[in-house]
């Protein structure tokens, strides 16, 4: 079986942090911690596990993060090495009550997969994101496949999952489609997690994958009075305004045009420039995660408003005096479980399942690579936003595939189209 | 380290420490306040004393008069009113800028410029101790009050005055904001009477486009000052009449200033000496009807090629 | 030598090369041969002795008027108007006109013993001028004699306070002014009519209104109506200021206007080859030419732009009447078209100009991509009488570097129109039905406009609706050597040099097109027949 392999080698991990620091991020890989490797197939770790062969492995950005040694020394407990990442995927089920057809994994790996009962509070209550035994039952450490010793994950030929993982893919979705389920989901989670009442107004720092899958959750299933979207790149402000934001702005535009939303008065800055807004937004969806960002989310957030951090932060720098005099609440959203919806509470993946396909998500996969091709294209999918591309998938559906083998997908020209013409 | 418990210092860097740091008040004492003797109550002897007359003398002659010579320009007439008093005089001078007593002072010919005293706000010139230190020595200046009558500042100037030095003052007590005069304050007339002195009306003309009240702008500019004849209290005459006969002499004097002697004499012999105090009307108006010469922030509009500079026609 | 009246040239091979304006800068460009170049009439000689002029106006005044004199009685309220900041361009060297004619006015005002005496400014919903432009339009004497005693006013037409309503016009326009204005027992609003447009009604049923009045007129439908906004007789928007106008002379506000026009002497004397006629450029003339122009090339922006706003205009007096409102204005149209009328037979396919670094809105400013387009499309496409110098659906070619450029302190309102609006839609309609009303009613360009020194938030609004008329009458406008993101934002194609633009003006207007370049400055205004 064929892998990409994440070791704890201290050396090569300074070695991407420096690489991706000095040369940018994506570049850390070529010295970093990551090699293609054959390995033998996993065990199964118990019952309930079956196997699943990958057909698409998206790269997140905190597989970038990880990847660029950037990511917050924080998970180090509640992760094992070496992993095989991708947490993203669709892929063929073999054995179990879904055997021989496709499935996403929902990856989170709670007390269920790890065999716990009675489970902790949070799984008991559906929401496996809030699992407070990560790192304990027969599993080695890991918070989600892709992060753990024992399960493998998605950047391979083959990795196992609990069954109740793993959610059967409708038949009529492609295989692009499916990956995009569990973005989707994060956005889901996070959109239903911070309870929009009708008619707020709504800010979405970013529109990477998530910041666009952000865009396309608030428009199905809240009632934004008006959604601003701030994106840097003209294919992502395309599509950010294809997938409903009323406005979508540049960065640096953001203050005035919160400030142009909510009729705020401003505090100017010496060059007659506005330095903050005294009022502002309702809410921002922080998409990116860093001490810019969050900055950002301070200048433009009303008294009161929230921020909700999206993007998957690290040591990021504040300056927390307005959240302390404006009240101004700051919280995280990651993974998903089940949410509470006005008819019901609904699993985050089925919600996900219908929001891509409402929003038609598919059309932010970009472009695909075989595994061979890893360097490329995780410097593809850091650079995604200038490249005018969004996802950047790996694509296993070329058994045994090597560079002869995948002739539909040439090396250095990845199949990106639609998205090869940057909008003006 | 090592307490003494005798409190006796140990020699070395805490015997320095010991002298060179006052001792900390017990909590239980109230320290009592610091008192300087500033505003009215300031002390000037010191300044009359000869080796600083020596130094005020020199500084005034070789570095305020020239200095003055060239920023201002002044051009001084009616010296010849000053020639005839014997003795000790009072100074009666309109005031529109700080320049004033400095100018006045230093233009003054040198029989008088080294016996004059000038009475200056104590509530302004005084209320610093630099400020007094350097107004005491730089002009002679003495605290007068100008809120109140008091009996200190009033004595005092008597007796200087009775002592042979002569005094200038600005019966406005204050400079003007607006560029008319203000009433006469009853100082000069008062003092002027008590000592049996004449009093030279003066007027300055010109300062106040240099250096006004409220401005922070300092132009170049010229500048007139006119001595009047002596006014002597006539028998019987109250100090308030005095003072208005000083004021109306200022009056003709300004009217000079921005006519000729002959029709300002006219004008004063008819009574018909435009008023010191300006038109009463409205600010805009009396603003209006200033002289060019007393207006603030005056700008000479300078035009290059072949455009003559604006003047107003008439 | 007398003046020479404006013409029309026939370039021909022996024609040297044209100057056009580009923003803060300027070349010389070979027009093709057939093209024609409308050239103003030469400055008028000023009127001999301005202030007796001006005295003289005072005391004869036209229409049913009373001399000034006449008017002015111990214990009235008093109350004198004057154009702002955007008056005149650029700026005059001093004295400026409102000083020797409100000194005037002072002067008899102060002989009749009226002590109630307030001064203001008409800015309309432009921004507040800075104490330096209020000194130099009004002179130091009346300035110091008003303003530190707060009888120096600028119009607030976000002051509820000091607005009233007077009523409704036969249309039913709000007609709603500064309320110490209307409620002075006399009037006195001093003009500079540098266009056609100005004066007349508009001075103080605009410069004096608030925006609840002013949008009766300020809008899509008026400025589409408007053939042109500079000739009164077929321009929706005087129609509406004139009933306004009417409507405030009926409420009893008693009104002296008084109108000045100036001649186009508008460059002092080392740039005095930008008003000359090439072929006579001496060799002075040339040698500054290049000195001038390879300097500001080499220079860095914002200098050059310091440069070019210290330029003070040798301006002069040509007439000055007062009086009743209406014959005032007749006669300073006759006087304002002795200078700048020029008869042009026909229209044209391809209408080419070059814009200054100047407009009534960006003086001591940035000249924004906004303000480009109504300098270019409002006011020198409107620069006619008769008919559009340009045929329907012709090309507009304007030379502007129209850089993205804003400035935040004076128009903070444009920058969100233009990155937040402009960037959704061109559309003047749509733009006027969605957008208008937050833009005008926006706190915090209403604490702008009223505390620092921003236009009103419509205003931008109001800049682009100026050029509506040009928009619907026109094929393509091309802007040539301009920022292209902007011009882009603008709705207009952008060309990098002139051949190409006439290239791209081809595909609209067809092969051979006829070409007329408006020689600006000086400013003039096309008989067309």
């Amino acid at each position: 079986m064929r892998a990409l392999q994440f070791e704890r080698n201290v050396p090569r991990f300074a070695a991407a942090r420096v690489a991706s620091v000095l040369a940018g991020s994506g570049k850390g890989v070529r010295v970093g911690p990551l090699e293609l490797v054959e390995v033998d197939p996993l065990e199964i770790p118990g019952p309930g596990w079956v196997r699943v062969r990958p057909r698409l492995a998206g790269i997140c950005g905190s597989d970038l993060a990880t990847l660029d040694g950037r990511s917050s020394r924080y998970f180090e407990q509640i992760v094992s090495f070496p992993f095989i990442p991708g947490h993203e995927v669709v892929g063929d089920v073999e054995g179990g009550a879904l055997d021989g057809r496709r499935a996403v994994i929902e990856p989170v790996l709670g007390c269920e997969a790890r065999g716990i009962d009675p489970p902790c509070p949070g799984c008991a209550a559906g929401r496996k994101g809030s699992c407070e035994r990560i790192a304990f039952g027969h599993l080695s450490p890991g918070l989600q496949t892709g992060y753990c010793r024992d399960t493998g994950g998605g950047w391979s030929t083959g990795f196992v999952a609990h069954q109740s993982q793993l959610h059967a893919v409708p038949d009529d979705f492609s295989d692009e489609a499916a990956v995009m389920v569990e973005p989707a989901a994060c956005a889901v989670h996070a959109v239903c997690a911070c309870k929009i009442a009708g008619g707020e107004r709504v800010l979405v720092l970013g529109a990477g994958t998530i910041g666009l899958c952000v865009i396309a959750a608030l428009r199905a299933l809240c009632l934004p009075g008006v959604l601003v979207a701030v994106a840097k790149h003209p294919t992502q402000r395309r599509l950010a305004r294809d997938l409903g934001a009323d406005q979508v702005v540049r960065p640096g535009e953001h203050k005035r045009a919160a400030r142009r939303l909510s009729g705020s008065l401003a505090l100017e800055s010496s060059d007659g420039g506005i330095e903050r807004l005294t009022g502002g937004v309702d809410l921002v969806m922080d998409c990116v995660g860093s001490s810019d960002s969050l900055q950002q989310s301070f200048d433009v957030v009303r008294p009161g408003g929230r921020i909700v951090l999206v993007g998957m932060p690290g040591v990021v720098k504040a300056d927390l005096a307005p959240l302390w005099q404006r009240e101004i609440e700051l919280r995280g959203a990651y993974a998903y479980g089940s949410e509470d919806r006005p008819e019901g509470p609904r699993s985050t993946f089925q919600l996900a399942f219908e929001l891509v396909r409402g929003a038609r998500l598919e059309r932010l996969v970009s472009a695909r690579y075989p595994l061979e091709h890893y360097e490329d294209a995780v410097a593809h999918a850091a650079a995604a936003g200038r490249r005018g591309a969004v996802k950047i998938v790996f694509d296993m559906r070329k058994r045994g595939s090597g560079l002869d083998a995948s002739s539909t997908v040439r090396p250095r020209r990845p199949d990106s189209a639609g998205t090869t013409k940057e909008a003006k | 380290m090592t307490r003494h418990v005798g409190g006796a210092p140990a020699a070395g860097r805490e015997g320095l420490r010991f002298v060179a740091e006052n001792p900390t008040r017990p909590g239980g004492v109230v320290a009592p306040l610091a008192r300087h003797k500033l505003g009215v109550d300031y002390d000037t002897a010191w300044a009359r004393r000869y080796p600083v007359r020596l130094a005020r003398a020199v500084v005034l002659d070789d570095f305020t008069r020239p200095v003055l010579r060239v920023a201002l320009s002044p051009r001084v007439i009616g010296l010849e009113h000053l020639a005839p008093v014997q003795g000790p005089m009072v100074l009666a001078a309109n005031h529109a800028s700080h320049l004033d007593t400095a100018l006045l002072l230093s233009m003054l010919p040198p029989r008088l410029r080294h016996r004059t005293i000038v009475a200056a706000a104590a509530d302004y010139f005084f209320d610093r101790q630099w400020k007094a230190v350097v107004w005491s020595f730089g002009l002679g200046a003495i605290p007068m009050e100008r809120s109140k009558v008091n009996r200190r500042s009033a004595d005092l100037a008597a007796r200087l005055i009775n002592d042979g030095w002569s005094l200038i003052i600005f019966p406005e007590g204050g400079r003007t904001t607006d560029g008319w005069g203000r009433e006469f304050k009853g100082g000069a007339s008062y003092l002027a009477k008590r000592c049996c002195v004449p009093v030279i009306p003066v007027h300055i003309r010109g300062t106040r486009a240099v250096l006004a009240k409220s401005s922070s702008r300092f132009r170049l500019g010229s500048t007139e000052i006119r001595f009047g004849d002596a006014l002597t209290p006539d028998q019987g005459e109250d100090a308030r009449k005095f003072v208005a006969r000083i004021e109306l002499a200022v009056a003709a004097l300004a009217d000079e200033a921005e006519s000729d002697w002959w029709s300002a004499r006219r004008r004063a012999a008819a009574g018909t000496t435009p008023p010191f105090r300006g038109p009463e009307a409205s600010a805009w108006r009396r603003e209006w009807a200033l002289p060019d010469s007393a207006r603030k922030d005056q700008h000479v509009v300078r035009e290059r090629g072949k455009h003559k500079p604006w003047t107003r026609d008439d | 030598m007398s003046p020479r009246p404006g013409f029309v040239l026939e370039v021909d091979r022996s024609t040297p090369a044209t100057l056009i304006w580009h923003g803060e800068g300027f070349r010389l460009e070979r027009l093709p041969v057939g093209s024609r170049v409308v050239y103003g009439p030469e400055p008028l000689a000023p009127l001999a002795n301005s202030d007796q002029a001006i005295r003289h106006a005072l005391d004869n005044p036209l229409g049913d008027s009373k001399p000034l004199r006449a008017l002015l009685y111990p214990g009235m309220r008093l109350t004198i108007a004057f154009d702002d900041i955007s008056l005149p361009l650029p700026p005059m060297r001093p004295p400026d006109v409102r000083q020797r004619v409100i000194e005037a006015v002072l002067d008899l005002a102060a002989d009749s013993g009226v002590d109630d005496v307030v001064l203001i400014a008409a800015l309309a919903l432009h921004r507040r001028m800075t104490d330096p432009e209020l000194r130099h339009a009004l002179g130091d004497r009346v300035f110091e004699a008003f303003a530190p005693h707060g009888l120096l006013l600028q119009h607030d037409a976000e002051d509820p306070q000091n607005l009233i309503h007077l009523g409704f016009t036969d249309h039913g326009e709000d007609v709603e002014i500064n309320r110490r204005a209307a409620e002075s027992d006399l009037l006195i609003y001093v003009n500079i009519n540098l266009s056609a447009m100005d004066g007349g009604h508009k001075s103080v049923a605009t410069g004096l209104a608030s925006y609840r009045s002013l949008k009766h007129h300020h809008n899509v439908r008026s400025m589409m109506n408007s053939h042109s906004f500079m000739d009164m007789h077929h321009s929706e928007l005087h129609s509406s200021n004139w009933r306004m106008g009417r409507l405030i002379a009926e409420s009893g506000v008693k009104l002296f206007q008084i109108e000045t026009t100036l001649n186009t002497d508008t460059f002092p004397e080392q740039l005095g080859f930008l008003q000359k006629r090439e072929w006579e450029w001496s060799l002075r003339d040339r040698a500054s030419f290049l000195a001038t122009s390879s300097a500001l090339e080499r220079m860095p922006g914002e200098l050059s732009r310091r440069i070019f706003h210290a330029v003070r205009a040798p301006h002069d007096l040509t007439s000055v009447q007062a009086g009743a409102v209406e014959a005032v204005h007749e006669s300073t149209l006759a006087n304002l078209y002795r200078q700048q009328l020029v008869e042009v037979s026909g229209q044209t396919d391809v209408l080419t100009m070059g814009l200054p670094y100047i407009g009534p809105y960006n003086v001591n400013s940035t000249m924004n991509p906004i303000l480009v387009a109504c300098l270019g499309l409002g006011y020198f496409f409107n620069l006619y009488r008769g008919k559009p110098l340009v045929r329907e659906g012709g090309v507009v070619i304007i030379s502007h570097p129209t850089p993205w450029e804003f400035n935040p302190v004076h128009h903070p309102s444009y920058i969100d129109f233009f990155e937040q609006v402009l960037a959704e839609t061109t559309d003047m309609f749509e733009i006027e039905a969605k957008y208008e009303e937050s833009y005008a009613t926006d706190p915090w360009y209403v604490h702008l406009y009223r505390t620092s020194y921003a236009y009103h938030g419509v205003h931008p609004l109001y800049m682009w609706y100026w050029c509506a008329h040009a928009l619907q009458h026109l094929g393509r406008v091309i802007v040539v050597g301009g920022d292209r993101a902007a011009v882009h934002r603008l709705g207009f194609s952008s060309a990098s040099t002139f051949a190409d633009a006439l290239e791209l003006a081809e595909d609209v207007v067809g092969r051979d097109p006829t070409i007329t370049h408006l020689h600006v400055p000086s400013l003039l205004m096309a008989d067309v027949t």
